[in-house]
C-alpha cells in the first residue's frame, strides 16, 4: 500500500476556500514553489459527463469487485486472500476515484453555487438599481403632478382685466413689449401692478382713517358745546314767560296742557288731540282745556305689589270689622255700583263760542269700568237771560243736546257689554244716573274714537283717532247751530208768551199786511197731555210724537173763533220742522178728521214749511208758522160760505182778496198767499 | 271765520218730511189699467202711483206688495181726475190733461205721451179740471172743471171740438147717458145740466137745491157726484143723495145719509156710494133700502 499512500501523499489539494486554503497555499508555495495542483482548474478541464460515466463505471467496478470479494470470501482459500487483497486494492483505487469524483462534484457544486451566487448578486444589484430608479421615477412623477397641480396664490387674486391693465399700468410695470409675448412675464407684470395698486390704496385708507379721527374729534367738541346750550335755553324760556303772557301766546301753557294730557285715558286723549287740532285748524272759537287732578290720575296706576299689600292689609282689617259689624247688603251693593260708575279724575272741557258771544261749555268725562264717555253741557250767554216759563227746557243742561243726531237721546249706554256689568250690581239703566254722570251720547263716543258695532260686539273697544276726526267738524257745527237755534227760540218764546208773534222784517213778505187773528196763549204741555188730546192721534200714530220732543199749546183767537194748535218741537229744530195739529172751535168743533179745510191748513204749515224757513239758519221757522196760522184762520173765517137759512150778517166780512173761494172736488179754501200781488189762491 | 256751508241734513229730516206728506195727502183720483192688474192713483201733490193689484190681492202678499210699484211726478198741481182708455191713462189736474202709455208707465222715468190744454178764457188763474169723461162712440174726451165749461177733445186728432157753456160755477162731475148721447154735469152752482152731444146744446136743467126734499142749506148747494142709468140719476153733495127720474125731473127717493156725498155709482140694481169724510161705502138695494156698508 505504499504506492497508494504515496499517491495519497503526493497530490496536495489546494482548496480555494478560506484561510486554511491560503495558509496551505502559502505552505505549498514555500514548500513547493511553482508547483501547485489546482483542482479548480482541473474541474474546468474535465467534462462532467465523462465524470459521470466514470462514476458509473467506478460504481459498477466496485460492485463487481465487492461481489467478487464476496465470492472469494465465501469460497475461502489461500489464494483468496491475495485475490481479495488485489481486489481490495482495486476497490481502494476505485474508492479513491470515487472520492476524487466526490471532491470534484463538491467543487463543481461549490463553483456552481459561487457562480450562481455571483450572478444572483449581480441580478440583485441590478434589481436594486431598478428599484431605485423606479422609486425615483415615481418620486419624480409625484413631484411633477404636484407641480402641475400647484395653484399659486396669485391665481386667486382677481386681477384687473388685460385691457384695463394695459391701459392703466404705467409702462415701467407693464413692459408691453416683453409681456405681450410671454404669458409668464405678463402675469408677473400684472401681479406687480396689483401690488402697486394695493399699496396705493392702503395709503389712501390710512389717510382716510386719520381724517375720520379728526372729524370725530370735531363732532365731540360740537356736541359738548350744544349740551352746554340746553340749560341756557331753559333759562331763556323761563325769562320769556312774562313776555309770552304779554303777547297772548301761551306756549308754556299749551306745553303744560300737553303734559297733563299724557295722563288722560285713551278716549279722552283722542278727544283732546282732535279737538285741539280742529280748533287750531278750522275754528278759532273753540278752546280746549283739561280739568281734574293729575295726581289722582297717576294714583290709578300704582304698581300692583303696593296695592296687593294694601289689599291684604285691608282684608285683615275688614275681617276684623266684619266680626264686629257687617255692612248691610244694600250698602255693599251701593258701593259696588259707585265703583262701577266711577269716573276718571281728569276731564276735558270744550268751550264753543258762538257769534253772539254765547258760549256752550261741554265737559267730557270717561267712565273707566264701563269704557264709555259722557258729557255735561251748559250754555252761558253774554247778557243775563230771563227765562220765560215755556222756555224752561230749551236750554236746560239735561235736554239741550238731546237728539243732536236723530235718535241719539243719550239715556242708554251705547256699550252693549255694559248690560252684563249692570246686571251684576243691580243697575237697571244708566238713565237713572245721567244727571250726575252726564249723557252718554253716541256722538260723544265717536268724538272719543270709541265705536261699538251692534252686529259684532268686540272684546275690547279701543279709541280710534280717525273716527274722531271724521266726526269732529260735523258735530261742532251741529252743536253751534243747536245752541243758536235754542237761544233764538228762547227769545221768541219770551215774545210769544206776551201774545206777540215776532216776525222779522225779512220775513214780512210771507204774510199780508193786515192780520186780524192774534195769538193769545203760548204754554208748554207735557208729553202725556199731548198724547191725550183727541186731535193729535194721527201724529201719535205716525210715530212722530216721541218722548224726546218738546210739546206746546198755542191759542189763536178772532172774534168767537178759537183755534187751538198743539205743537211738537223736535230737538232737531230747525232742520226738522215743528208739527202742528189744529182744533177750531167755531160753530162746532172742527178738526182734521171732520173738516178738510182744517187738514189743508195743517198741510200749509207742516208740509209747506220750507217756504217759511226764512234766511239761513232758519231760526224764524216757528214764528213764521205761527203767523201763517193766524193768516190761515183769517182766510178760513172770511171765506166761510154764508148759510142762507140763518139770519144775520156774516161774522167775518171778507177782506182778503181771493180769486176763487172754492176749487177742486174737495172744495178747498184759498190758503196760499201770493206775494207781492197780495191775493190768495189755491195750491 | 266760519264758512257758509249749508246745514248737513241728518237722516231724520227726510223721514219726518215724508211722514208729514203722507199724513196730509189726499188721493183724488184712481183708474184701473185695461188689463186689470194695476191701479193708478193720483194725489194732491201731483204724483201718480201705480200699484200692482195682482200682487197686493194675491195670497202671498207682503207689506211691500201694498206699496206702489212706481211713483212719479205727473203734474204741478193736484191730479183731480183720471180715466183709462184701452191703451192710455189720461190724467188731469191743474188745467192740462196728459196722456201716458200704460205699457210705459211701469218703467221709471216715463214721460207723458202728450198734453193738451183746453182753450181757457181767463189767463189770470189756470182753472182745474175736475172731471174727465170718455165718450167711446165718438172716441172723444170731455173735460170739465174750474172754468165752468165742458170741453170736448177728439182723442185722435187732439183738437177741441166743442165748448158747452151754461154753468155759473165750476163743474164737479160728469156722467154719460148712453142711449141718447147726452152728458150730465153737476157743479158748484147746484144744478145738474144735461147736454146733447150732437147739437151741443143744453137740454135739461135740474136745480137740486130748489127741491125741498133733498136740499140741505147748511151744507150748501153744490153737487159733488153724479151717476146715471139712462132713465135714472143719482146725485148728491150739499143736498142729500137723491134718486131722480130723468124724464120727469122729479126726485123719487132721498137716501138717508147725513154726510155730503163724494162718489156714487150704479151697479146693476144697486147704488154704491161713498162719503168723503167717512171710511164707509154704503150699498143701497131696491133703490131705497140701505142694505149694508163696506168699511175700511
Amino acid at each position: 500500500m505504499s504506492s497508494e499512500s504515496g499517491k495519497k501523499r503526493k497530490p496536495k489539494v489546494i482548496r480555494s476556500d478560506g484561510a486554511p486554503a491560503e495558509g496551505k497555499r502559502n505552505r505549498s508555495d514555500t514548500e513547493q514553489e511553482g508547483k501547485y495542483y489546482s483542482e479548480e482548474a482541473e474541474v474546468d478541464l474535465r467534462d462532467p459527463g465523462r465524470d459521470y460515466e466514470l462514476y458509473k463505471y467506478t460504481c459498477q467496478e466496485l460492485q463487481r469487485l465487492m461481489a467478487e470479494i464476496q465470492d472469494l470470501k465465501s469460497r475461502g482459500g489461500k489464494d483468496v486472500a491475495i485475490e481479495i487483497e488485489e481486489r481490495r486494492i482495486q476497490s481502494c483505487v476505485h474508492f479513491m476515484t470515487l472520492k476524487k469524483l466526490n471532491r470534484l462534484a463538491h467543487i463543481r457544486l461549490k463553483k456552481g453555487r459561487d457562480q450562481t451566487h455571483e450572478a444572483k448578486q449581480k441580478v440583485d444589484a441590478y434589481h436594486l438599481q431598478l428599484q431605485n430608479l423606479l422609486y425615483e421615477v415615481m418620486h419624480l412623477q409625484k413631484e411633477i403632478t404636484k407641480c402641475l397641480e400647484f395653484k399659486s396664490k396669485h391665481e386667486e387674486i382677481d386681477l384687473v382685466s388685460l385691457e384695463e391693465f394695459y391701459k392703466e399700468a404705467p409702462p415701467d410695470i407693464s413692459k408691453a413689449e416683453v409681456t405681450m409675448g410671454d404669458p409668464h412675464q405678463q402675469t408677473l407684470a400684472r401681479l406687480d401692478w396689483e401690488l402697486e395698486q394695493r399699496k396705493r390704496l392702503a395709503e389712501k385708507y390710512r389717510e382716510c382713517l386719520s381724517n375720520k379721527e379728526k372729524i370725530l374729534k370735531e363732532i365731540e367738541v360740537k356736541k359738548e358745546y350744544l349740551s352746554s346750550l340746553q340749560p341756557r335755553l331753559n333759562s331763556i324760556m323761563q325769562a320769556s314767560l312774562p313776555v309770552q303772557e304779554y303777547l297772548f301766546m301761551p306756549f308754556d301753557q299749551a306745553h303744560k296742557q300737553y303734559e297733563t294730557a299724557r295722563h288722560l285715558p285713551p278716549p279722552l286723549y283722542v278727544l283732546f288731540v282732535q279737538a285741539t287740532a280742529y280748533g287750531q285748524a278750522c275754528d278759532k272759537t273753540l278752546s280746549v282745556a283739561i280739568e281734574g287732578s293729575v295726581d289722582e290720575a297717576k294714583a290709578l296706576f300704582k304698581p300692583p305689589e303696593d296695592s296687593q299689600d294694601d289689599e291684604s292689609d285691608s282684608d285683615a282689617e275688614e275681617e276684623q270689622t266684619t266680626k264686629r259689624r257687617r255692612p248691610t247688603l244694600g250698602v255693599q251693593l251701593d258701593d259696588k255700583r259707585k265703583e262701577m260708575l266711577k269716573r276718571h279724575p281728569l276731564s276735558v272741557m270744550l268751550d264753543l263760542k258762538c257769534k253772539d258771544d254765547s258760549v256752550l261749555h261741554l265737559t267730557f268725562y270717561y267712565l273707566m269700568n264701563l269704557n264709555i264717555m259722557t258729557v255735561k253741557a251748559k250754555v252761558t250767554t253774554a247778557t243775563e237771560l230771563i227765562t220765560p216759563i215755556s222756555a224752561g227746557d230749551l236750554l236746560s243742561p239735561d235736554s239741550v243736546l238731546s237728539c243732536l243726531y236723530p235718535g241719539d237721546h243719550g239715556k242708554k249706554t251705547p256699550n252693549p257689554a255694559n248690560q252684563y256689568q249692570f246686571d251684576k250690581v243691580g243697575i237697571l239703566t244708566l238713565s237713572d244716573y245721567v244727571l250726575e254722570l252726564g249723557h252718554p251720547y253716541l256722538w260723544v263716543q265717536k268724538l272719543g274714537g270709541l265705536h261699538f258695532p251692534k252686529e259684532q260686539p268686540q272684546q275690547t273697544v279701543i279709541a280710534d283717532h280717525s273716527l274722531s276726526a271724521s266726526h269732529m267738524e260735523t258735530t261742532m257745527k251741529l252743536l253751534k247751530t243747536r245752541v243758536q237755534s235754542r237761544l233764538a227760540l228762547h227769545k221768541q218764546f219770551a215774545s210769544l208768551e206776551h201774545g206777540i208773534v215776532p216776525v222779522t222784517s225779512d220775513c214780512q213778505y210771507l204774510f199780508p199786511a193786515k192780520v186780524v187773528s192774534h195769538l193769545v196763549k203760548w204754554v208748554t204741555i207735557a208729553h202725556e197731555d199731548y198724547m191725550e188730546l183727541h186731535f193729535t192721534k194721527d201724529i201719535v200714530d205716525a210715530g212722530l210724537a216721541g218722548d224726546t220732543n218738546l210739546y206746546y199749546m198755542a191759542l189763536i183767537e178772532r172774534g168767537t173763533a178759537k183755534l187751538q194748535a198743539a205743537v211738537v218741537l223736535n230737538p232737531g229744530y230747525s232742520s226738522i220742522p215743528p208739527i202742528f195739529q189744529l182744533c177750531l172751535n167755531w160753530k162746532g168743533e172742527k178738526t182734521n178728521s171732520n173738516d178738510d179745510n182744517i187738514r189743508a191748513m195743517e198741510g200749509e204749515v207742516n208740509v209747506c214749511y220750507k217756504e217759511l224757513c226764512g234766511p239761513w239758519p232758519s231760526h224764524q221757522l216757528l214764528t213764521n208758522q205761527l203767523q201763517r196760522l193766524c193768516v190761515l184762520l183769517d182766510v178760513y173765517l172770511e171765506t166761510e160760505s154764508h148759510d142762507d137759512s140763518v139770519e144775520g150778517p156774516k161774522e167775518f166780512p171778507q177782506e182778503k182778496m181771493c180769486l176763487r173761494l172754492f176749487r177742486g172736488p174737495s172744495r178747498m179754501k184759498p190758503f196760499k198767499y201770493n206775494h207781492p200781488q197780495g191775493f190768495f189762491s189755491h195750491r | 271765520m266760519e264758512r257758509a256751508v249749508p246745514l248737513v241734513v241728518p237722516l231724520g229730516q227726510t223721514e219726518v218730511f215724508q211722514a208729514l206728506q203722507r199724513l196730509h195727502m189726499t188721493i183724488f183720483s184712481q183708474s184701473v189699467s185695461p188689463c186689470g192688474k194695476f191701479l193708478a192713483a193720483g194725489n194732491n201733490y201731483g204724483q201718480i202711483a201705480i200699484f200692482s193689484l195682482s200682487a197686493a190681492l194675491s195670497s202671498e202678499a207682503k207689506e211691500e206688495s201694498k206699496k206702489p210699484v212706481v211713483t212719479f211726478q205727473a203734474h204741478d198741481g193736484p191730479v183731480y181726475s183720471m180715466v183709462s182708455t184701452d191703451r192710455h191713462l189720461l190724467s188731469a189736474g191743474d188745467g192740462e190733461v196728459k196722456a201716458w202709455l200704460w205699457a210705459e208707465m211701469l218703467k221709471k222715468g216715463c214721460k207723458e205721451l202728450w198734453r193738451r190744454q183746453p182753450p181757457y178764457r181767463t189767463s189770470l188763474e189756470v182753472p182745474e179740471i175736475n172731471a174727465l169723461l170718455l165718450v167711446p162712440k165718438e172716441n172723444s174726451l170731455i173735460l170739465a172743471g174750474g172754468d165752468c165749461q165742458l170741453h170736448t177733445m177728439d182723442l185722435e186728432t187732439g183738437t177741441f171740438t166743442r165748448v158747452l157753456r151754461g154753468h155759473t160755477d165750476y163743474i164737479h162731475c160728469l156722467a154719460l147717458r148712453e142711449r141718447s148721447p147726452e152728458v150730465l154735469s153737476g157743479g158748484e152752482d147746484g144744478a145738474v145740466r144735461l147736454w146733447d152731444l150732437r147739437t151741443a146744446k143744453e137740454v135739461q136743467t135740474i136745480e137740486v137745491y130748489k127741491h125741498e126734499e133733498c136740499s140741505r142749506p147748511h151744507n150748501g148747494r153744490w153737487i159733488g157726484c153724479l151717476a146715471t142709468d139712462s132713465d135714472w140719476m143719482v146725485c148728491g153733495g150739499g143736498p142729500a143723495l137723491t134718486l131722480w127720474h130723468l124724464r120727469s125731473s122729479t126726485p123719487t127717493t132721498v137716501f138717508p145719509i147725513r154726510a155730503p156725498q163724494k162718489h156714487v155709482t150704479f151697479y146693476q140694481d144697486l147704488v154704491l156710494t161713498a162719503a168723503g169724510n167717512s171710511c164707509r161705502v154704503d150699498v143701497f138695494t131696491n133703490l131705497g133700502y140701505r142694505a149694508f156698508s163696506l168699511s175700511f
